[in-house]
């Protein structure tokens, strides 16, 4: 653990900065779709100012996990509480205030491609904190385009930017309502990587200025090094291994070792 | 039975959403404009063509009757009725239906519904009401629009095959149409613009994953959008029939 993190350069300051609450508690969460299991008795915990990073193979049900999480999808048993409110038991108003302090940055970054990048930016201050102070507007979007590194990009149209670009504006959309819980999944897929290394290392300088707890799911074993203060490993449905990065590398189960060759 | 009842509940979440929250304005006049203006030159010039070719098909059996000055009378009841609202509301649905199917089925497959929906905001409000809203008010007036068209196409068609003035042509036009055909086919527009932005919203925020889903969503939306344009304009007729003839 020590090593990742003199290796990537992750400040101490992030496993410093975590704390003994418990801002998702997920408990025995099954979820299927038709016959498929895709979840099975899957139970996790994270801890304010935490980065957790789940690995697994593809369609092993990690999306569905964070999905659940959000109140996309509901699960058919177990609990899942967040800020200690169990999700499925909430109405739409609670629902949606859930989902003001929970961000969820999509694998394809999901820009509105009818609106420029300030478009995108302004749509959650207007419509979900209804901010409509021109200045505020203009003020919060620079910011958090500056914290991107992508302040020229303002006026730019999502199809003219590339891909790492697409992420960076998709973390800033997602950042500008300053949520207290970030949702990643698959942050660096699709891209270069030197690009991947960018967006790991954004995760974790976003996780320390807005002091946000994050689940990241991937299958970057890069992303996962630079980002994850602890680790998952998510197969056929099921939680089969939990450590540090350095932890896991050793794991006995070859399954497990098989994500770090 | 599965899909009506996704259709029905599809329905009373646009209706809450127009009532509930703030009405997003600024998207219901850029769709105005989207589905209003930009269907202007195809419904004017079909419209238009639609007149000329009717006037000069209906012409000769005219003639062969002696009731070549009955022309004008026939083209305006025939545009204004029938042929205006329905040919207006089946191009749209060409055109506007399938537009949004395939705009919210890409919204879908690319996540962006759901982005939007994740971030507290209302995809329904925005994406939603406002084109179908914006559906249901522009069809009508497009069909206004069309029906004049049309009346000058069937004018200058006339002209072709004798002369009649501008006058004559219109004042035989205004006498020979009425409250009773006016009334019952701009009612049954309005219903023509929601079926068209209806179908369209529901075949595309309810389309599948994958980029085939777009296509098929737009497609469905023209097939659904059409043949319910045809069921309600039978409904109307009759309904027309019962309470004015």
């Amino acid at each position: 653990m020590e090593h990742a993190k003199k290796d990537t350069g992750k400040s101490k300051k992030t496993a410093d900065n975590i704390k003994d609450e418990i801002v998702i508690d997920m408990r025995n969460l099954r979820k299927s779709f038709g016959t498929k299991d895709v979840l099975k008795d899957v139970s996790l915990k994270l801890k304010r100012g935490e980065n957790l990073v789940i690995l697994g193979r593809s369609g092993q049900g990690k999306s569905v996990a964070i999905k659940c999480i959000v109140g996309m999808l509901i699960q058919d048993a177990g609990t899942l509480k967040v800020f200690g409110d169990e999700v499925a038991d909430m109405d739409t108003t609670e629902l949606k205030e859930l989902r003001t302090k929970v961000g969820f940055l999509f694998q394809s970054g999901a820009l509105y491609d009818s609106m420029s990048v300030r478009e995108n930016l302004e749509f959650p201050l207007t419509r979900v904190l209804k901010i409509h102070d021109e200045s505020e507007l203009e003020s919060r979007v620079k910011e958090v385009l500056e914290a991107v590194g992508l302040s020229d990009a303002i006026d730019k149209m999502p199809a003219d930017l590339s891909g790492g670009m697409r992420k960076r504006v998709g973390l800033a959309r997602t950042l500008i309502v300053k949520p207290e819980i970030m949702l990643y999944d698959e942050p660096t897929t699709g891209l270069d990587p030197i690009t991947s290394r960018e967006i790991s290392e954004l995760i974790l300088q976003m996780q320390e200025k807005y002091k946000t707890s994050s689940i990241i799911i991937t299958h970057d074993m890069e992303c996962a090094e630079i980002t994850a203060d602890r680790l998952i490993v998510l197969n056929e449905g099921e939680f089969v291994a939990e450590g540090s990065y350095n932890e896991l590398e050793k794991s006995d189960s070859e399954f497990v070792r098989s994500f770090f060759k | 039975m599965i899909e009506t009842g996704e259709q029905v509940n599809f329905f009373t979440s646009f209706f809450k959403n127009i009532f509930t929250g703030g009405f997003e304005w600024s998207e219901f006049v850029r769709q105005c404009y989207e589905i209003g203006f930009r269907s202007f030159t195809l419904v004017g010039i079909t419209s238009f063509i639609m007149g000329v070719v009717l006037t000069l098909q209906s012409r000769p059996t005219l003639v062969k009757f002696g009731a070549s000055s009955m022309l004008p009378v026939m083209v305006c009841v025939s545009i204004v009725r029938e042929i205006g609202p329905v040919i207006t509301a089946i191009i749209c649905a060409g055109k506007i239906s399938s537009g949004i199917g395939a705009e919210l089925g890409s919204m879908k497959v690319t996540e962006q519904i759901d982005a939007m929906d994740v971030s507290g905001a209302n995809p329904m409000q925005y994406l939603v009401v406002t084109r179908i809203l914006a559906a249901t008010l522009m069809i009508p007036l497009l069909t206004l629009m069309g029906d004049v068209l049309g009346l000058f196409g069937g004018f200058l068609a006339v002209n072709l095959g004798d002369h009649t003035s501008w006058t004559l042509y219109f004042h035989k036009c205004v006498n020979s149409i009425g409250f009773t055909d006016l009334l019952p086919a701009f009612i049954k527009t309005i219903f023509f613009g929601f079926a068209v932005g209806f179908v369209g919203c529901y075949k595309g925020y309810n389309s599948n994953s994958g980029t085939a889903s777009v296509g098929i969503a737009a497609n469905s939306a023209v097939v659904s959008a059409s043949l319910w344009i045809f069921f309600l304009d039978v409904v109307a007729v009759q309904i027309t029939q019962l309470l004015f003839y």
